[in-house]
């Protein structure tokens, strides 16, 4: 029925032009039905129906096990770096190359100029009078084998020779070699993160006949260098409900190659399988059936990397090879090759890439050439060859711009004249009678891009049920297998069936295991971690009592599967005891709380029977291995659930709310959800018109969605559980990892320290023997706690661990007692560089004019006060009562109410003016006294750092009242104002204006200042200025910040006070009252 | 429709998000060897606030729980997802919301407890909250309705959208738009298909005029659309089926013709089929009938029309016409899909035979297989062919037996039935 086209096919656009610029995000496709085609009804009345192109319905498979299960026993394997490289490190890279293979890096000049040279110091004899001795450099070389300190130990004697003789000695010159290096490590980072040689897959499964599914052989590489190629026999043991496996007891063959199997492709026609393997350089034919062994019939290498090999599906022997020179040749195994196409670039754009595939396709002699920019079907049997194009990366395919041909596949089993075309973003159905327009197309959702796919047949639209096609997709770098579902293609058009699955990872099967000591968690995750190299599927058809079961091979050269089954209608009726999990609700399956409270739940489940575990370990490997029954019984498994016996038994009850509280989502409890739905609608009618109405509307929308949720949900989600095989398999493929792991001599790669002997050095005296008495009852305590199941803590032990002796601390310096010069200075110094430097000034008389100056012009200030302000005595007496009432601040409740009171008042801008002008003018003053001479102490005090933090600190700091009490009163005017330069003072300000918007909290802040800083001028000052209404707030700011804190200055400072101080006479009469709250305390 | 302004921007209506290309990778150059990697939802972006960071952990656990089918864990996280639109900073908020739909239209379509109201709900907010993709979800709405059988809703939908106007359209839109017009066209279609069979007795009393007015709307628009390159099967087909009634068979004509052999159209194989059924319908002659499946054949040897073809070909006298067939039949058996086929052999069996009246016929029947001799024997005259043919369907293996001696006549062929008496191949 293949030969039957679509009589309709879905509505498009079609324009063949490069992709569209404008980016599209993924999931373009989720959730739309894309495009409808009408069906007329047999009947004459209106029974027209449509049907989509992508259609939400598809079958539901789900799998028996939540965690994939490996084939095999593990083997070694080399585990490669889970990160790339990064090629910046090369120089590491060279130097490991000096030290490892140093007759290879400096053989020849070594043996020359070695006789010059005497590396034994004492046997002089043997070598020639002028030899140089080379005792002390040896020590050197031999101090290389450790880490050392670079500061303490200078190559001095090493640098010299390298600088007499670096430029002779190296066989390859370390240029050369590091800019090679470096191209190999770039390589190497794009081969971990693309290994497109691997595109294909190198696992296969050849069934023996085809009304026998179940049973055929798996081919996969083996051995570390995956270099052996291994025919198992294998078969698929399922029955719906009961235990499901693969067995692998029967016989292998297998065939040492020269090279790694990059990709194993086959067909079996019949009874005969032919099976074409790729590795870099070479590629080999085999054949084999099921009463025949394997054998093999051609190897041919190739000049080039070879890219792809595929065996014909309809000629056995024919085999397609491609490599990176371009050029595809037909290989008929027995009688050559025969070059069929051959391009030197690209095929539609220049993509710069060497990648070529070839494939075959419904015709024997047409097949299919694709490289990254796209596929042409290629008639061989005309000369010159031509093409006409199938796929390519263009708007009618929907491309965007960027992606990239990765993977093509003739779905010869499934319908001849498909064709499945990846890119990193979509898969692709093309039927090759109409080309350049896909049939459908998905976004398959992948972290990294499919290299690998097997295709799993539906049945034709026969009978009652049509089973959809099956494609999984297999990515390498995240192990990803997604599998998507479509049918049609033949008398209907083709559509998608349901949303794409994305499988189980073996990387993610640790979380659903036993947990697992630390140190083999990271091996076993490692080597669970190792990319992906292949993927097939066995697949069972009998009747009702289908299943798939998805291998998969990673790098590493472990093979894993897991058995799906077809979802039942009514899955509640009939669940395998194995797999009542991966309900349609499992909240959270992977997520890293459920697997560990699950765990408890078998663990309660399951009656504790430490004998499975002795029977089943029969075999030799018995290493330190963990007891999964006991571990299971632990409750407590740090690394993943800080309180899951709490957790567990929460989740049994209502897994939902839990699940909410989690995500921090508000839980509606919805009791009558129409009611709801209504008053949801109200709101979004009030809302509109409002000028965020989209987004008000959106979110509302949540809440509809919630709703949904909690009306739908109220099944209970039913933990993961494993099936007891599983578990075992697991555990002894784990121990035998750990056995294998433990074998294995790891290369350090960090040379030991260079370590000085300290034993004894810091030896307690000796007390053995409470020690052990000690340690004896700590076991015993352990013991007793084990056998209650409990955590030993530190309340539990009898005897208590003794608490360490306090060591005191050295008393502290007091700087006063020590008055001598060297300590005044090293007191100063402590303070900082510019303590220090004004210590040296001080010291050595430089700044005698400036203080003298300063002394001067402060007695003039205070005269000129003193004329100016008459009641400069009561401001005084103001001030000193002022600072007792601070100190006692929290004492008297009486005050504090007077605080909140003004706080809860609102604060007038009047006083905000008030404090304002009353701060700047103390500025004036402060840049007065610093603007000459910035740096003036008299006397290094003990506390002089307070001032400057303060200034550059938090808010918070200044308002509490505590910090206030530390502002001892004697540092007052003088030291403050002088030590506060241009620059803090900016600051001060700033953050007094930053301050002015919320003012309740500023009252004590300002008192503060008003205690320790305000001069008795200031304050007159500032008493007229602050009357001073007529000068608008906002003008101050603006001149404030631009020119105030800009200019140095202090002409602005005084212009304001000044402006202020003419207009105080007209404004000073209508605000007697306030002041004097201000002031009177 | 809040931020017209926004969207509709300094940047023009649809138009660039270049900024927020994912494939500057591929564009600046630094790796042309490797195909950018498939980006995840949602990037990290380096100034992201912790808000953008939760809601792209949410989008990522909302692809996980779609991916692996827990839809209830999905609609979960999407109950907290959509506060991302409360963010204005974010610059694709267009996006953002078309991704929003899309995934919360995934989600009812798979929730096992979803409604019809919930699908309104989201589709006609959605609608509303954005200029670029309005159309869009239109289209959508009116297909989900179409799919669930209100055939009227989904038809008031439709001419809804099209009578939506918003100044400047991208291309895009533009094509949207005109997919829109020809859905409702269809639709009109339908109801016209309806009456037409509902009064099948006299179509053109003025009573039913209603009928007619039908297809003047629904003609305008079809008529249109045929005219942009695409592939427009079920348009042109509902076109032609009224145009036939109307006797307009001229414009019929040129109408598929253009279908099919227009060049800016991709090569639809359908578009030859309509035009040759149409003729056959429209008794054309033979030789009409056989310049269409010549153009079918070039394209698509494998169709099913090219055993019509074949037998056209055999009822002519010209002598080249039966060579021709015999190219015609071995080209299908070429494939796979025909190679078991009883008609076919049979077919080649009468050409054959019709060839062997003739003086040359051998050296006709080696020319034709000259480009095949080196793989038809593998493709059809193993003896694992023959025993398979001999146990599924003994008549195809005595047919194919009998050519088989005719069509490779210089090789040994092990197409026997020797092989099943004697048990296993060695």
């Amino acid at each position: 029925m293949d030969y039957k086209f679509p009589e309709q096919l879905f509505p498009s656009f079609y324009s063949c032009g490069p992709p569209d610029p404008v980016p599209r995000y993924c999931a373009r496709s989720w959730g739309s039905y894309d495009r409808v085609r009408p069906q007329a009804g047999s009947g004459p009345n209106s029974s027209w129906t449509f049907t989509s192109r992508h259609q939400p319905r598809g079958e539901s498979w789900r799998h028996v096990e939540s965690v994939p299960v490996p084939l095999l026993s593990p083997r070694n394997a080399f585990v490669w770096p889970l990160k790339p490289p990064n090629p910046e490190d090369f120089t590491k890279h060279m130097e490991n190359f000096y030290v490892d293979h140093c007759f290879h890096a400096f053989g020849c000049m070594s043996e020359l100029l070695g006789e010059n040279f005497d590396f034994n110091g004492n046997s002089k004899s043997r070598y020639r009078k002028d030899s140089v001795l080379m005792g002390r450099v040896n020590n050197d070389l031999h101090r290389l084998d450790f880490k050392v300190c670079q500061q303490s130990y200078k190559w001095t004697r090493m640098k010299r020779y390298a600088g007499l003789m670096s430029d002779v000695l190296h066989e390859v010159p370390p240029q050369l070699l590091g800019s090679l290096l470096h191209e190999e490590l770039t390589d190497q980072t794009d081969r971990l993160l693309f290994p497109e040689a691997n595109t294909g897959g190198a696992l296969a499964f050849i069934p023996f006949k085809q009304s026998d599914s179940q049973h055929g052989c798996l081919l996969y590489p083996g051995n570390p260098g995956l270099d052996l190629l291994t025919f198992h026999q294998v078969a698929l043991q399922h029955q719906r409900g009961g235990s499901s496996s693969v067995d692998t007891s029967r016989s292998s063959f297998s065939f040492q190659l020269k090279g790694s199997i990059r990709q194993i492709s086959c067909s079996s026609l019949l009874t005969q399988c032919c099976v074409g393997v790729r590795s870099n350089y070479f590629c080999g034919v085999w054949r084999f059936s099921e009463t025949n062994e394997p054998r093999l019939l051609q190897v041919v290498k190739t000049a080039e990397v070879s890219t792809c090999i595929n065996v014909s599906p309809h000629v056995l022997g024919e085999v397609l090879v491609a490599s990176e020179s371009g050029a595809v040749k037909l290989w008929t195994v027995g009688r050559g090759m025969q070059k069929v196409r051959t391009e030197e670039s690209n095929l539609y754009f220049n993509a710069k890439s060497p990648w070529r595939w070839c494939e075959f396709s419904a015709h024997p002699r047409v097949m299919l050439y694709a490289d990254r920019t796209g596929a042409e079907l290629t008639d061989i049997r005309v000369n010159p060859v031509s093409g006409h194009t199938l796929f390519r990366i263009s708007s009618a395919s929907e491309c965007r711009s960027g992606e990239r041909l990765i993977l093509s596949k003739y779905l010869g089993d499934a319908h001849s004249f498909h064709h499945l075309i990846t890119t990193q973003y979509s898969a692709y159905i093309m039927d090759e009678r109409f080309p350049c327009v896909p049939m459908l197309k998905w976004d398959h959702m992948m972290e990294s891009p499919p290299m690998s796919c097997h295709i799993v047949a539906g049945s034709a639209s026969s009978g009652s049920e049509e089973r959809t096609t099956k494609v999984l997709l297999g990515s390498n770098v995240s192990q990803e297998i997604t599998m998507l579902q479509y049918s049609g293609g033949r008398a209907e058009a083709c559509s998608s069936r349901g949303h794409p699955q994305a499988l189980l990872r073996p990387r993610e099967s640790l979380k659903h295991l036993p947990a697992q000591i630390p140190h083999r968690l990271e091996t076993a995750t490692d080597r669970l971690s190792s990319p992906a190299a292949g993927l097939t599927c066995i697949q069972k058809k009998s009747g009702d009592d289908d299943c798939l079961c998805v291998l998969q091979l990673t790098t590493a050269g472990d093979i894993f599967y897991q058995i799906l089954e077809p979802e039942q209608p009514n899955a509640d009726t009939c669940k395998p005891p194995a797999a009542e999990d991966e309900h349609l609700h499992q909240p959270a399956a992977t997520e890293p709380l459920q697997p560990a409270s699950s765990e408890t739940k078998t663990a309660k489940q399951l009656p504790p029977e430490p004998d499975v575990s002795e029977t089943s370990s029969d075999e030799d490997v018995v290493g330190p291995t963990q007891n999964v029954m006991t571990q299971r019984v632990v409750p407590e498994t740090p690394e993943r659930n800080p309180t899951p016996s709490m957790d567990s038994e929460d989740s049994e009850f209502e897994p939902q709310s839990r699940f909410l509280k989690r995500l921090a989502l508000q839980v509606v409890v919805n009791d009558d959800p129409e009611l709801d739905r209504g008053s949801d609608l109200d709101t979004s009618v009030t809302e509109s018109g409002n000028v965020a109405e989209d987004v008000a509307q959106d979110a509302v929308e949540p809440n509809n969605v919630q709703e949904t949720v909690n009306v739908l949900s109220r099944t209970v989600a039913s933990p993961v559980k494993l099936s007891s095989t599983t578990l075992v398999t697991w555990k002894h493929w784990l121990q035998k990892l750990m056995h294998i792991s433990s074998d294995k001599k790891k290369r350090s790669d960090s040379s030991p320290y260079f370590k000085i002997q300290t034993e004894g050095l810091l030896q307690l005296p000796d007390e053995c023997a409470s020690e052990k008495e000690h340690v004896r009852s700590l076991r015993r305590d352990l013991k007793s706690c084990m056998s209650r199941r409990s955590l030993l803590v530190h309340g539990d032990t009898s005897t208590p661990f003794r608490t360490p002796d306090v060591v005191p601390l050295p008393s502290q310096v007091d700087t006063e007692a020590w008055t001598d010069r060297l300590n005044q200075r090293l007191t100063a110094s402590w303070q900082g560089e510019e303590a220090w430097r004004s210590w040296w000034k001080e010291e050595l008389g430089m700044n005698r004019e400036e203080k003298m100056h300063a002394l001067r012009r402060k007695r003039r200030r205070q005269k000129e006060a003193k004329r100016a302000a008459g009641d400069r005595l009561k401001l005084t007496g103001s001030f000193t009562s002022s600072v007792s009432y601070q100190s006692g601040l929290d004492d008297f409740s009486d005050l504090s109410g007077w605080s909140s009171a003004t706080s809860q008042s609102a604060w007038s801008d009047w006083e905000g003016r008030q404090v304002l002008s009353q701060v700047l003018s103390q500025e004036e003053d402060v840049l007065e006294y610093a603007a000459p001479s910035t740096v003036q102490n008299d006397t290094p005090t003990p506390t002089p750092t307070a001032t400057p933090q303060r200034l550059r600190d938090g808010r918070g700091d200044r308002q509490t009242p505590s910090k206030l009490n530390t502002f001892s009163v004697p540092q007052k005017q003088t030291q403050t104002s002088q030590r506060r330069n241009k620059r803090s003072a900016d600051g001060y300000l700033s953050s007094l204006f930053a301050q002015q918007d919320n003012p309740s909290q500023h009252d004590c802040y300002y008192l503060d200042e008003e205690i320790t800083t305000n001069p008795p001028p200031v304050a007159s000052t500032s008493s007229q200025f602050r009357n001073s209404q007529s000068v608008p707030m906002g003008s101050f700011r603006a001149d404030l910040s631009q020119d105030f804190f800009s200019a140095s200055g202090s002409s602005q400072s005084q212009f304001i006070s000044q402006s202020s101080q003419s207009r105080w006479g007209s404004s000073q009469a209508s605000q007697p009252k306030k002041k004097k709250s201000r002031m009177g305390f | 429709m809040d931020d017209l302004d926004r969207e509709l921007g300094p940047h023009g209506p649809v138009e660039d998000y270049n900024d927020f290309s994912d494939d500057n990778v591929s564009k600046g150059g630094t790796n042309l060897k490797r195909p950018n990697v498939n980006p995840a939802m949602c990037k990290e972006t380096p100034r992201e606030t912790g808000f953008h960071r939760s809601t792209r952990i949410c989008l990522e656990q909302i692809r996980e729980a779609v991916l692996h089918h827990k839809w209830q864990e999905a609609a979960e996280y999407m109950a907290c997802y959509p506060q991302l639109l409360e963010d204005t900073c974010l610059p694709p908020a267009q996006q953002n919301k078309e991704l929003l739909w899309r995934i919360s239209t995934n989600i009812l379509h798979h929730h096992p407890n979803s409604t019809m109201e919930d699908y309104n709900n989201i589709y006609e907010r959605m609608k509303h909250s954005g200029v670029r993709h309005h159309l869009m979800i239109c289209l959508e709405h009116s297909f989900h309705l179409l799919l669930h059988g209100q055939n009227e809703d989904a038809k008031w939908q439709l001419s809804s959208a099209e009578s939506w106007r918003h100044g400047k359209e991208s291309a895009a839109q533009h094509q949207r738009a005109e997919l829109i017009s020809a859905y409702r066209s269809l639709l009109d279609y339908v109801i016209w298909c309806d009456k037409r069979f509902s009064n099948s007795d006299n179509y053109f009393d003025s009573d039913n005029q209603g009928m007619h007015d039908h297809f003047r709307q629904a003609s305008l628009n079809l008529k249109e659309i045929l005219k942009k390159p695409g592939v427009w099967d079920p348009f042109i087909l509902s076109y032609v089926d009224m145009l036939e009634l109307y006797d307009d068979h001229e414009e019929a004509l040129k109408v598929l013709n253009d279908y099919a052999y227009n060049n800016n159209f991709p090569p639809n194989p359908n578009a030859h089929v309509y035009l040759y059924q149409y003729l056959k319908r429209h008794d054309a002659s033979e030789k009409n009938l056989m310049r269409v499946l010549k153009v079918l054949h070039v394209l698509v040897p494998s169709h099913e029309l090219m055993l019509d073809y074949s037998a056209l070909l055999l009822n002519s006298e010209n002598k080249t016409d039966i060579q021709k067939a015999l190219g015609i039949i071995l080209d299908m058996l070429d494939f796979t899909c025909w190679r078991t086929n009883m008609d076919v052999w049979k077919c080649l069996k009468t050409v054959i035979q019709r060839l062997e009246i003739q003086e040359d016929w051998e050296n006709v029947v080696c020319e034709k297989m000259a480009l095949r001799e080196d793989w038809w024997p593998a493709l059809h005259f193993t003896s694992f062919h023959a025993s398979k043919d001999l146990e599924e369907n003994p008549e195809l293996w005595k047919v194919k037996a009998s050519l088989a001696k005719i069509l490779c006549p210089k090789q040994a062929l092990k197409y026997t039935a020797d092989r099943v008496t004697n048990g296993k191949r060695t």
